[in-house]
């Protein structure tokens, strides 16, 4: 870019440079993920009222971070995806089928040690990668929208999964494991382990989303396919990529699962993607796409569990949770069309306003 | 704007201070344990919705109430280990006196329960287990394999010249159906005039076992009766019978007696029911619970019985036995 | 405009849609350092050819010579190497990024060292760069963080073309890009595109807008049922020729 002179005449406006990042707090308090985290925040306190002795205490914290730990792994894979405006209802079948293959191969190699959970999480890794790459590509090349493609995994993931076991649980998993990520605490402390895994998963990927170009790549290609697609971004790759991650971080899960359950319930997770779905939404990440924060999903996560543990020990009929969860949801998407419709002032006929787009991938 | 959001956040922070200091500041107590019997038990069903735990809710809420303890019921929306174990890490966390639960996988729930057990709660195993119950206070449940030679039998009855039966199951490695399954076909085993085709899984959705059961027709159009293990199974094995045509040809015996089984006898889908107790379940449970958070004796293991129900004997005193969908 | 060979020429291209020929044969010229408006009538086939020229499409027939030599013009990113950018009518940018990461879409400056091997972004320098190129265009873009799907038309379209203008060391093509546009912000476009022609980029615009295209270009070819039918030197022709000649009523008329 070379330099030249305004010519006489045009008034060149001064440019107030941003260069500075915004003041950290009103950047902050701007995002819709902060202000879930206040919708957080009051439903604590109102648990707290409620039951001073029980809800807020350690122990009880501690347990709910513990089963959210999971959910935050596939939280993290199922942000990615919808911020390009796909989705992934493949997790909980993935996870599943990882965890049967991990385990068969666990059990095929034998012993209960350090080696043995090595060997499970790589054949977990990869397991769950294979299903992401399907999804990917059908989605990227095949042109087949997301909503489809993973609806299809879904059965198939977990329809395999069943041949695999003959529809019986696999309950041989490596002491190691369970001792230590399923219910061990970190070293010294009454933290989870998983939860710690969980987190440091969660700030890698956090980074990699909000400050490389990876992840805003991401951003671009769910903001505007066609754009990136001609100044050059490989849009192909970037999709494909991003499912492949969902998938791995889903084949991640299914080790972890493991480890907590010491089964591979087979019969399970059968909310988990629209749970893990709900949560994203919730914490500010839009379905339209090319928006969505990584923090935004762990606090979109925290709400239900949080709701249905204080439900529980206030005793409330466990029904009304997931009521409550549908209401937020709800409001949460109504927020996110209401901060749209202001932002693209102007923006003329591009406007993305419409479920259709989850039907079909060309905007 | 900018002033205000700055309030907002501050306040925030200030809020989740707050809280953390409280959490770290409030002591951990086990149970406090209550002279005046005035005890706090917590029932956790295997799946909610699902008559049989309604019905055992209810006989345990009788009980309860006789003597002088409160209840509180809780369960997951799928008969699912992952979605259990979360309401009982909160309903531990509550730190109730007891535990009543029926536990959805016997290797997911070990834990738990455990766990539960460790803090200092009594925990009684009510219809199914675990892999190691050496926890529990006490485990009380249907004779399940009984059941199964029951089920046997009625089929049987129907059926007096023997032909092809199947097993409509709901998912393998639920203590309580493997048992069911184990009774019926050692039953079978000892009566050559009966071939076994085999035990298909519905993993506990009935429009499932509709589907595996019209298919199963398909491939063998003789069977001349199924043995559904639950209440959802039989619901579903009805409807597939029913949709395949063959409700004059296939017998069903269906264990548990749900109002729609219970309509479905009636209407002649189903021939029999063998009832379980649940409500008894329930109110043993109950009292053994409470018999342990007073320091007496409590029996380990209680096996309840069932009733087979019929159209000859379901509008008299079969009638007590239907499960409830309220209380 | 020293130069004898057009720094962009097509030779007979042609392109059919099913049945439609959109593009018959059509020619087209560009020098550097000059304006070269595109007109034509709806369906003249000239969103069609810039397509073509920017590689967005795929030729039936016909050769594409830059700088005298000849290129095959097949993905957008061979246009982009050549120094040949475009400003669609859509403007192609990504509305919830801001602007600086609009201008440096697809091609980011990395941090240095080992972290932009692993992806991080020198966001500083890219957003000095900006400004830098905005302030040049005379553009008034008030918030280098902010989306631009927040900004007015006029804003996006000044980043729009911005972004062009940095990257483009041949030639540019802008799709109307006052259509959607009020007087000032028309004006001030105008003078970009004046500035840009001045920088030696050849700027072809394609335009309704006869006023606009009277005061601006150099040259006028006009396009009709894909062919290109006329070229007018702007000083020598009025306003009327150009409107018969897109319509037809001057067909045959010498190029």
């Amino acid at each position: 870019m070379t330099e030249t002179k305004p010519a006489a005449g045009v008034a060149a406006a001064p440019n107030p440079i941003d260069g500075q990042k915004k003041n950290f707090f009103a950047h902050l308090t701007g995002i819709q993920s902060f202000q879930i985290l206040l919708v957080l925040l009051v439903i604590v306190t109102i648990f707290s009222i409620l039951a001073p002795t029980i809800f807020p205490q350690w122990t009880n914290i501690r347990q709910i971070v513990q089963n959210v730990s999971i959910l935050a792994v596939l939280g993290i894979g199922m942000t990615f995806v919808i911020i390009t405006s796909g989705i992934d209802l493949s997790i909980g079948s993935v996870l599943v089928f990882s965890g049967v293959v991990s385990a068969k191969a666990m059990v095929a190699y034998g012993g209960g040690g350090w080696d043995t959970a090595l060997v499970g999480l790589l054949v977990a890794l990869v397991v769950g990668a294979l299903w992401g790459l399907l999804n990917g590509v059908l989605v990227a090349k095949a042109k087949v929208p997301p909503l489809i493609v993973t609806l299809g995994t879904l059965g198939a993931a977990l329809g395999l999964a069943q041949v695999i076991t003959g529809g019986v649980d696999i309950r041989e998993v490596p002491v190691v494991l369970t001792d230590t990520i399923g219910y061990g605490n970190v070293f010294g402390t009454t933290i989870p382990l998983i939860s710690l895994v969980a987190l440091v998963i969660v700030v890698i990927f956090g980074i990699i989303l909000h400050k490389t170009k990876f992840g805003l790549y991401t951003f671009a290609v769910g903001s505007n396919e066609e754009a990136a697609l001609r100044v050059g971004v490989k849009v192909d790759k970037q999709l494909i990529s991003i499912y492949a991650l969902s998938g791995t971080l889903a084949g991640f899960a299914g080790l972890l699962s493991l480890s907590q359950y010491g089964t591979t319930a087979i019969a399970g997770q059968s909310q988990t993607n629209l749970n893990v779905i709900a949560a994203v939404v919730i914490g500010g990440t839009s379905i339209f796409g090319g928006l969505g924060t990584i923090f935004g999903t762990m606090v979109g996560l925290f709400i239900p569990a949080v709701l249905q543990n204080g439900f529980v020990i206030v005793g409330v009929q466990p029904f009304w949770q997931q009521v409550a969860v549908g209401a937020v949801l709800v409001a949460a998407v109504f927020i996110d069309q209401r901060r749209r419709k202001a932002a693209a002032r102007g923006a003329g006929s591009k406007s993305k306003v419409s479920l259709a787009n989850l039907w079909s991938k060309k905007k | 704007m900018k002033s205000k959001r700055r309030l907002v956040s501050i306040a925030a922070i200030g809020a989740v201070a707050a809280l953390s200091l409280s959490a770290c500041a409030g002591t951990d107590t086990g149970p406090t344990p209550n002279a005046s019997g005035d005890y706090k038990l917590s029932f956790i069903q295997g799946v909610a919705g699902d008559e049989f735990y309604i019905s055992m809710q209810c006989g345990i809420e009788a009980e309860a109430k006789k003597l002088g303890v409160t209840v509180n019921t809780q369960g997951p929306a799928k008969f699912d280990p992952t979605l259990q174990k979360p309401i009982v890490d909160s309903v531990v966390a509550s730190k109730p006196d007891a535990i009543l639960i029926a536990p959805t996988d016997v290797t997911a729930m070990q834990a738990p329960l455990n766990a539960a057990a460790e803090a200092g709660i009594k925990v009684v195993l009510v219809d199914t287990t675990v892999g190691d119950p050496s926890f529990a206070t006490a485990q009380i449940s249907s004779d399940n394999n009984g059941g199964g030679k029951a089920a046997f039998d009625a089929i049987k009855q129907l059926n007096p010249d023997g032909g092809k039966v199947l097993v409509m199951a709901t998912d393998p490695g639920i203590s309580t159906t493997d048992a069911r399954i184990a009774g019926f076909e050692e039953a079978i085993k000892g009566d050559s005039s009966f071939t076994y085709v085999g035990v298909q899984y519905s993993h506990n959705d009935p429009a499932e076992a509709a589907r595996l059961m019209t298919a199963a027709l398909a491939k063998d159009p003789d069977i001349v009766g199924v043995f559904a293990t639950n209440l959802f199974a039989a619901e579903g094995t009805a409807t597939g019978v029913r949709q395949a045509g063959a409700q004059d040809t296939v017998k069903i015996a269906g264990f548990d007696a749900g109002p729609a089984q219970v309509k479905a006898l009636k209407d002649g889908i189903i021939q029999a029911l063998v009832a379980q107790q649940p409500a008894l379940i329930g109110a043993e449970g109950v009292k053994a619970a409470v018999a342990a958070l007073k320091g007496e004796s409590v029996t380990a293991e209680t096996q309840t019985g069932f009733q087979v129900l019929t159209l000859e004997n379901i509008d008299t005193d079969g009638a007590d036995y239907v499960y409830k969908s309220s209380c | 405009m020293t130069s004898t060979i057009p720094i962009l020429e097509a030779k007979g291209l042609t392109r059919s849609f099913g049945a439609v020929r959109a593009l018959d044969h059509v020619d087209f010229d560009i020098y550097a350092g000059e304006v070269v408006a595109l007109i034509g009538d709806n369906g003249a086939g000239k969103s069609t050819l810039v397509k073509a020229l920017s590689g967005n499409l795929a030729l039936d027939t016909g050769e594409i010579y830059y700088a005298g030599g000849k290129v095959d013009l097949s993905t957008p990113a061979q246009a982009s190497k050549l120094g040949i950018e475009t400003v669609y009518q859509d403007l192609a940018l990504a509305p919830h990024l801001n602007p600086a990461q609009n201008m440096f879409l697809g091609r980011e400056i990395p941090a240095p060292g080992l972290l932009g091997k692993f992806g991080f972004l020198d966001n500083k320098a890219m957003r000095l760069r900006s400004k830098t190129a905005f302030d040049e265009l005379g553009a008034t873009v008030r918030s280098l963080s902010d989306p631009v799907g927040s900004m007015s038309g006029g804003q996006r379209q000044a980043i729009a073309i911005a972004r062009s203008v940095a990257w483009a060391k041949g030639v540019i093509f802008l799709d109307e890009p006052t259509a959607a546009l009020g007087v000032v912000q028309t004006k001030n476009v105008l003078e970009t595109i004046r500035r840009v022609r001045d920088k030696g980029v050849g700027v072809v615009f394609i335009s309704h807008n006869m006023p606009n295209v009277m005061e601006v270009a150099d040259r006028v070819q006009v396009l009709r049922l894909g062919r290109r039918i006329a070229t007018f030197e702007a000083n020598k022709t009025n306003m009327g020729e150009l409107v018969a000649a897109m319509t037809g009523a001057l067909d045959g008329a010498g190029a």
